[in-house]
Formats: C-alpha cells, sequence, structure tokens
C-alpha cells in the first residue's frame, strides 16, 4: 500500500507533465488544425532555461518561471510568424505548417545541441530535495510542486475558456474558422496567441520535469509522443481531458514499470499500445467536445 | 524497347562500381540505398499524402529480420527474405489499421511511437537483437556457390533499386496510384468516387513498409553488422527531409533529393563538423517556405520560362 500511493504520487506528477504537452497541442490544434510536434523541443528549451536561470545564475524561482514563460511565449509567437502564417496567407494545405514545425523542431534541437555540452545538465527543483508526507500519502517536494502549479495552469485556462470573452472567441475560431472571421474575430490574432499559450505550458512542462530527469537535448521527442498520446486518450475537445490523459497515460506507463515483469525500457511501448487501442476504440477520447 | 532501356540502365548503374575503389564503391551504394529508400517513402508521403516515420524502422526490421533468421536461426535465404516481409506487412498492418481509419495526423505519430520503440526493442532484446552492440561478423552465405561481394554486391543493390522504382512507376500509372492520389489531394471527393480511403492509405503504408524491409535486407549485408544508432528517428527525419527538398510526389525529386542529402554532408563537415542536421532543417524550412514543390519545382519553372 505504502509502495502503491508512493507510485500514486509521482505517477500524477508526470501525468501533470503530460497533461501540460498534451495542453499545448490542444490550445493549436484547436483554433488551427495544426498538430505542432515541436512542443517537445520547447519543453526542452524550457529544460534548458531552467538550466540557465537556477544553476547558472541562482535566479529566485517565481521569477526565473515568469521568465522562462515569457520567453517560450516570444519563441512560440516567432515561430507562427515565420514558420506558420506565410503558409496560411498563401492558402497552402494543413500539412504544409506541420511540415516546417517539423523543419523548425530539427532546427531547434541543433541550436541546443550546439550551444551546449552533450550531457544531461543540472537543474535544481523549486524547494531542493526533501520528502513531503500528508498523512499516508508521501512523496518528494518537486511531485508537489509540479502537481500544484498543473493544476493553478488548468484552472487559469479552464476559466479562461469557460467564463472570459477571448476564450470564447478561441472556441468559436476552432468551431468555424469562417464564421469567426466574419464576427469581427481576428484570426491572426488568436493563431498567435494560440503558438504564444502552447510554447508557453510546453516550456513550462519542461521545465518542471528537468529537475528530475536533467536538461539533455534528446528529451523533446518523448515528451512529444506521450503528450499527443495523452491528448488522444483525453480527446481534443475540452482542456480537462488533456490533464485527465495525461495522469492516465503516468499511471499506465508507472504501474506497468513497477509491477509488470518486463524489462523497464519497454514501458516506451505503452503510449503506443494505449494509443492504438484509443485511436481503435474510443477515437474522440475520453471527454467529448461540448457542442 | 521500353525492357531494353531498364536493362540498359542496370549496366550503366551495375558497372559503374567497377571503376571505383572500394571507398568510393562503399559510399556508392549507401547512396544507391538511400534513393530506393526516398522513392519508397515519396510514394507513401508525396503521392499518398501519409507522413509517417517508420520508414527507418521498417528498413531496420527487415535488416534485423534477415540477419537473425538466415544466419541465426539458418534458414534458407528465400525462406528468411519470405518471413522477414511478412513481419514488416504485419507491424505495417497492426499500426496503419488504427491510424488510418480517422482523418488527421494519427499516423505521422503512431509512427513516431513505433520508431522509438523499435531501437527500444533492438536495446533490449538480449541475445536475439545482440542489445546495444547489436549484431556483426556474419556474411552472406554463398547462393548458388557464388560468394557475392564487393561491386557484384553493388549489382544486387541496383537490382533493388531498379526494381522498386519499378514496381512503383507501375503502381504510381495504375488505378491504386490514382486513388492515392485523389486521397491525398480530397479524401472527401475521393470517397465520393468509390475510393476506399482507409484501405488505400492502408495498403499504400503496407505496401511501401513493405519495400524499406526489402531494402534494409540487402543493407544488412552492406557492412555486415547491423546496431541500433542505425535505425533511430534521425534516420527517419533525413528520409522526409530528402523528399521535400527534392520535391514530394514527383519519383525524380526523390532521387534528386536523397543524393543531395546524401552527398551534402561530405560536402558540409569541414565547414561545420558534425551539425550538417542544422543545415538540414534550414533547407527544409526554405523549401516548404519558398519552394513547396522543391528541387524539382524549380528545375521545371526554369524549362517552362526559356
Amino acid at each position: 500500500m505504502q509502495d502503491f500511493l508512493e507510485l500514486a504520487v509521482s505517477a500524477t506528477a508526470s501525468g501533470c507533465v503530460y497533461g501540460l504537452i498534451a495542453l499545448a497541442y490542444l490550445l493549436m490544434i484547436r483554433p488551427t488544425g495544426i498538430i505542432n510536434f515541436a512542443v517537445g523541443e520547447w519543453a526542452m528549451v524550457g529544460a534548458f532555461a531552467g538550466h540557465i536561470l537556477f544553476y547558472r545564475f541562482e535566479f529566485p524561482y517565481p521569477l526565473g518561471i515568469a521568465l522562462v514563460v515569457a520567453f517560450m511565449a516570444v519563441v512560440g509567437w516567432a515561430t507562427e510568424r515565420i514558420a506558420v502564417r506565410p503558409l496560411v496567407d498563401k492558402g497552402a494545405a494543413l500539412l504544409a505548417p506541420i511540415l516546417a514545425l517539423l523543419g523548425v523542431l530539427v532546427i531547434t534541437r541543433e541550436i541546443i545541441s550546439v550551444s551546449f555540452p552533450p550531457d544531461p545538465l543540472p537543474v535544481p527543483s523549486a524547494f531542493g530535495f526533501g520528502r513531503l508526507e500528508l498523512g499516508p500519502v508521501g512523496g518528494s517536494y518537486q511531485s508537489f510542486f509540479i502537481i500544484a502549479v498543473a493544476a493553478l495552469v488548468f484552472a487559469g485556462f479552464w476559466f479562461f475558456f469557460e467564463k472570459t470573452l477571448w476564450g470564447k472567441s478561441f472556441e468559436a475560431v476552432s468551431l468555424n474558422r469562417r464564421a469567426a472571421a466574419l464576427m469581427g474575430i481576428n484570426l491572426s490574432r488568436v493563431t498567435a496567441l494560440s503558438f504564444a499559450g502552447g510554447a508557453g505550458a510546453a516550456g513550462l512542462a519542461g521545465l518542471l520535469v528537468s529537475p528530475n530527469v536533467s536538461a539533455h537535448y534528446l528529451m523533446g521527442v518523448p515528451l512529444a509522443i506521450q503528450g499527443f498520446t495523452a491528448l488522444v486518450i483525453g480527446g481534443v475537445g475540452r482542456v480537462e481531458g488533456a490533464l485527465l490523459g495525461g495522469l492516465l497515460l503516468a499511471f499506465a506507463e508507472q504501474f506497468t514499470a513497477r509491477y509488470a515483469p518486463i524489462p523497464s525500457g519497454y514501458t516506451q511501448g505503452v503510449p503506443l499500445l494505449l494509443l492504438m487501442i484509443f485511436l481503435l476504440f474510443r477515437p474522440t477520447g475520453l471527454l467529448k467536445a461540448r457542442a | 524497347m521500353n525492357y531494353l532501356r531498364w536493362i540498359g540502365a542496370f549496366l550503366l548503374l551495375a558497372g559503374l562500381p567497377f571503376f571505383l575503389g572500394s571507398y568510393y564503391n562503399d559510399v556508392y551504394r549507401k547512396m544507391l540505398l538511400w534513393v530506393t529508400l526516398a522513392l519508397g517513402y515519396n510514394f507513401l508521403f508525396g503521392i499518398g499524402g501519409q507522413v509517417a516515420f517508420s520508414h527507418f524502422a521498417f528498413y531496420g526490421v527487415g535488416a534485423y529480420s534477415i540477419v537473425i533468421f538466415l544466419i541465426q536461426l539458418q534458414l534458407p535465404l528465400p525462406l528468411a527474405i519470405l518471413l522477414g516481409i511478412a513481419l514488416c506487412v504485419l507491424v505495417a498492418l497492426a499500426v496503419a489499421i488504427p491510424s488510418t481509419r480517422l482523418e488527421g495526423f494519427y499516423l505521422a505519430l503512431a509512427t513516431l511511437a513505433l520508431a522509438q520503440l523499435f531501437v527500444v526493442v533492438l536495446n533490449e532484446g538480449g541475445a536475439v537483437t545482440g542489445g546495444t552492440g547489436g549484431l556483426a561478423n556474419y556474411r552472406l552465405p554463398e547462393v548458388f556457390g557464388l560468394r557475392i561481394a564487393g561491386p557484384w554486391y553493388t549489382a544486387v543493390i541496383v537490382f533493388l533499386l531498379l526494381m522498386t522504382f519499378f514496381i512503383l512507376l507501375k503502381l504510381d500509372r495504375s488505378w491504386f496510384g490514382r486513388a492515392c492520389r485523389a486521397v491525398r489531394d480530397n479524401p472527401e471527393a475521393a470517397a465520393a468516387m468509390g475510393v476506399d480511403v482507409a484501405r488505400t492509405k492502408v495498403i499504400a503504408f503496407t505496401l511501401t513498409s513493405a519495400l524499406a524491409g526489402v531494402a534494409g535486407m540487402v543493407y544488412a549485408f552492406v557492412d555486415n553488422t547491423v546496431n541500433p544508432p542505425i535505425f533511430g528517428l534521425e534516420n527517419a527525419f533525413l528520409i522526409l527531409f530528402m523528399v521535400i527538398v527534392g520535391g514530394a510526389g514527383r519519383h525524380a525529386g526523390a532521387v534528386i533529393g536523397a543524393v543531395l542529402l546524401f552527398l551534402l554532408p561530405f560536402v558540409l563537415s569541414p565547414l561545420v563538423g558534425h551539425h550538417h542536421v542544422l543545415v538540414f532543417g534550414l533547407l527544409v524550412l526554405g523549401a516548404i517556405l519558398a519552394a513547396p514543390k522543391g528541387l524539382i519545382g524549380f528545375y521545371d519553372s526554369i524549362r517552362k520560362n526559356f
């Protein structure tokens, strides 16, 4: 039981990280239909930013987090300007920006691998290393920190989409681009904001997970796979779906690694397996979009 | 007459390595293998409109399976080849059937996860796959009492390349090729014309994956070693980039892209060391933004204007 609860806390923490990546995908897919595989690399950039700010310059944590998210938002906004908007303006097929973003993925990774040494780089955690016990539930400080931050972010986005006019305009664009434009919604602003928000969420996910896994230039692709799987599990329609999918995937992965009698490397197969099962039996994900 | 052209091409391409040194022969035949892979991927991505990252993983499935079946299990060569192809087809179907049922780019993601998992399986496979070190120190058994090596083995690769090209060309010009293009350009319209969209996608994916597997079988005896790093995601991206830079949907584009991106690192490495991938990324982004039809589209527009 002790073992189970311990694992549940760490699985919840990784689930929150996957959920944030899924949220990043969702923010961009909903209004534009574009799957941006570079979110994994954006998470990686967030982790390296954490290494610079917190390890090299020892910034205070809240300020550092705000800086990283703001920096990533600029990266996302710039990416949309350079690699997406020219293609959308030209009326190119949906595939074109997706491929352009794959180019961005490779360029981002290579810039990081040129600029930093190839070994994993340390990122300090928010409250140092230590254990927090809440009754029978115990886990590392960082696990609880990840859960708290993710809960805040998801609550914020839920409020944004459900309660604010800005959020409604996002929803309107995802339902029908042309009708939304006719209603006076600025499409290119919504697209630019969705990329900025997506990059911010992805960078935050990378920053949160980096104290556990260190910053490494190859950490992006696995995160991109796990985040998208979480999105497929939860359904692309709703913000809560991203979090739910992330949690489900993380529990499946960690419990397979802990209890299934197979080499731990094979847990990388869990996302693929879940993806296939959901595509076959429940392609809309667990939560349906509101009509 | 038409067949004479194919025979002429074979003699020309297969004759060339006899005049090259062993180093240049090695570069030459690896280039031919890339061209083979790019041609197959072009059919899937350029003509079929499907983004997949598993092409190189299937190349690896072919390479590993032939070594395991032929060398470790001592099966006869034809049976080993058939079993390898069957394995590729099974894996391809298992991935493609769920992923292509829906609109969108689920196949891209499923194959990304598959490619990632394949390397894990190779690393964890113990004695069967040789783990991180892979399999080495084997040789192609004698075929009809002949030991095929050096430039003669390059002739086998040329045969593979031309056979792949022949199959793809026939398919492209058949009902199936047109169905693939229709599905790429407008799935709803294709469905309205009576094309089974999901089935067309699954067949195109399975077929090109099996062709990649056969190419992998030939590759296994080029260096007489197979190991996990070769079949990683880097090369899966590279093959996509080759097709985009050369010009997706055109056989000539795939050939140009493969030759260019294969030879580019030889030119670039004195300048940028191991970071030629950065240049590839910039090339691809530039191609998509400025020349969506790739280099072959460039060539077309020049020829049209002069």
